[in-house]
């Protein structure tokens, strides 16, 4: 009798479980779905670097008094040279951070040294005001790693852009707002 | 006479009233909407929203090398003799060959042409080639070998186009730019080591030249973009570029670094911009051609080093692009390849144009 009992609690406690399990199962496999985001269905404005010719529009045709167009870098494509065409003018005086030797009127990107003989460059996006003339000497000479994009913490993705109205090579175009941004990558290179 | 009405009880009550004057609040208030309206017009009028009057930047936000495109004619000493059109998507390289056949890679396949640029043949790759060095002794077409450095490996093709061999990669992060073949070694430039692989012709490597190495005041190639050449010169030291040093290094087969030259700079002696030359070749008598990016221009320098003299400039080689600075990757100028010929003639594979130029000393 005994033993027929504890059958029962054993066969109970399997069907239990079971149970359980499936319910939890259930109830999880709802809450994941629940909880992973949706397409909101927004869209940005966004500018595509296959298309910008740097033009300097972006600079001067945002509706805000500091365009909310900077230049982004892909460190992924940069050859850290010493001689960066990016941020040396094209006859420096010397390769230092000499005011005198930057290509950027506002002096927004930074050089620092990493190991011999490579030089690191980053964007200050306070006073980078999206002019693009990085952009044109990186790509004259070098891999194109720096690159103009529209910030979207800054802009206030209006209906119609004004800078989007002014670019001559319809380089804007509007994106999800889950994927806000048409970053260069390595492979791009080629 | 304005009349108006009141209702007062059972009859309406009529007034004669004074005609109505403007007052000065009226006339204040009128002129300010109508200065508005004016001021209104005039910024709608200024207001450029099609972006066709420009940025509006002064000119210290402007970049432009056009003055460092033009060249003076006086130093350029080599003419255009003819252009070979290939009719290629993508033409990636060329070399010489036995008889000063012609050899041009791309699109999955190499074209073989006669010295006169007469087409001979046709030979299918399986994948897309990234260089490629003839070797062989003429006339005896059984003996020729194409070696053609695919994108980290070597395959070698007899003159009939069969494939005999597939050389193992030399490293995970090979990217093969450059192959010069010798009577006793291949060499193969690798841009994404960066260093010039030393194999034996059946494939084995047998050391790696360049490599960083401060007792031997190597300093290492820097190499940003896949732009990486190599040519064995005839005083049997093979010349290779390190772009991002601006200069052209020699090195014995054994990796000792002989010497160097090349510097940075815009002007026409120099290397421009951050990592040149891109490609070179070598001449019969140690004469040294290099070809630039960004301002694409094929020059000769002497043995030693000294400049020389042009082959082709911007005008030719830059007439098909777009815009001076062009800043669209896909629009962007390749920079040309090199090989030169018995007969001293260089050949400068112009890929915007999609032929073959081939210069001759004037």
């Amino acid at each position: 009798m005994a033993e027929k009992n504890q059958k029962l609690n054993r066969r109970a406690f399997v069907g239990d479980a079971l149970r359980v399990a499936g319910a939890v199962g259930i109830v999880g496999t709802t809450a994941a779905l629940a909880v992973r985001k949706k397409p909101s269905g927004k869209l940005v404005w966004q500018l595509d670097p296959n298309k910008c010719i740097a033009c300097g529009n972006c600079a001067t045709y945002c509706v805000l008094d500091e365009s909310a167009v900077k230049c982004v870098h892909s460190f992924a494509m940069c050859g850290y040279c010493d001689l960066c065409t990016g941020y040396f003018r094209p006859e420096p005086i010397s390769l230092d951070s000499g005011a005198e030797n930057q290509l950027c009127p506002t002096g927004a990107i930074r050089r620092a040294f990493i190991e011999d003989p490579y030089y690191e460059y980053t964007i200050d996006q306070q006073l980078c005001i999206g002019c693009g003339k990085c952009v044109k000497g990186c790509s004259a000479f070098g891999n194109g790693s720096l690159y103009l994009q529209v910030q979207q913490d800054r802009c206030k993705n209006c209906n119609e852009c004004a800078i989007a109205a002014a670019c001559p090579s319809q380089a804007f175009c509007r994106v999800p707002l889950e994927n806000p941004y048409l970053l260069k990558t390595q492979e791009q290179q080629g | 006479m304005l009349f108006s009405g009141r209702r007062d009880g059972n009859h309406e009550e009529k007034t004669m009233t004074q005609p109505t004057r403007f007052s000065a609040a009226t006339l204040l208030g009128g002129a300010v909407v109508a200065l508005a309206i004016v001021i209104g017009v005039i910024a709608w009028l200024s207001i450029d929203p099609s972006g066709e009057q420009g940025s509006g930047l002064p000119e210290s936000f402007d970049y432009s090398l056009e003055s460092y495109q033009k060249i003076d004619p006086a130093l350029i000493h080599y003419v255009q003799k003819t252009t070979i059109p290939l009719d290629m998507h993508e033409p990636r390289a060329v070399a010489v060959g036995l008889g000063d056949r012609i050899f041009a890679a791309g699109d999955k396949a190499i074209h073989i042409f006669d010295s006169d640029g007469k087409k001979l043949e046709h030979i299918a790759l399986e994948q897309e080639p990234y260089c490629l060095a003839v070797a062989g002794v003429e006339r005896l077409a059984a003996d020729t070998r194409l070696y053609v450095g695919m994108k980290d490996h070597v395959e070698v093709y007899d003159g009939k186009g069969r494939r005999l061999r597939v050389w193992n990669r030399p490293s995970a992060r090979a990217v093969l730019t450059s192959i010069a073949v010798t009577d006793m070694d291949v060499f193969v430039a690798d841009a994404g080591s960066p260093v010039v692989w030393r194999y034996d012709f059946d494939g084995n490597v047998l050391g790696r030249i360049g490599r960083r190495d401060r007792e031997r005041e190597i300093p290492g190639f820097i190499v940003p973009s896949p732009y990486f050449d190599l040519a064995m010169a005839p005083d049997g030291l093979l010349r290779v570029v390190n772009p991002g040093m601006h200069r052209i290094e020699a090195y014995t087969v054994d990796g000792h670094l002989e010497l160097f030259w090349g510097r940075p700079g815009m002007g026409i002696e120099t290397f421009c911009g951050c990592c040149n030359p891109a490609n070179i070749a070598i001449l019969d008598d140690g004469r040294v051609v290099t070809a630039e990016k960004g301002i694409p221009r094929v020059k000769v320098y002497r043995a030693t080093g000294e400049f020389e003299s042009v082959v082709v400039g911007p005008e030719t080689l830059a007439r098909h692009s777009s815009a001076t600075v062009e800043t669209r990757d896909e629009h962007r100028l390749c920079p040309v390849d090199l090989a030169v010929d018995r007969r001293s003639r260089i050949l400068v594979l112009d890929s915007a144009a999609d032929c073959v130029r081939v210069y001759e000393h004037q």
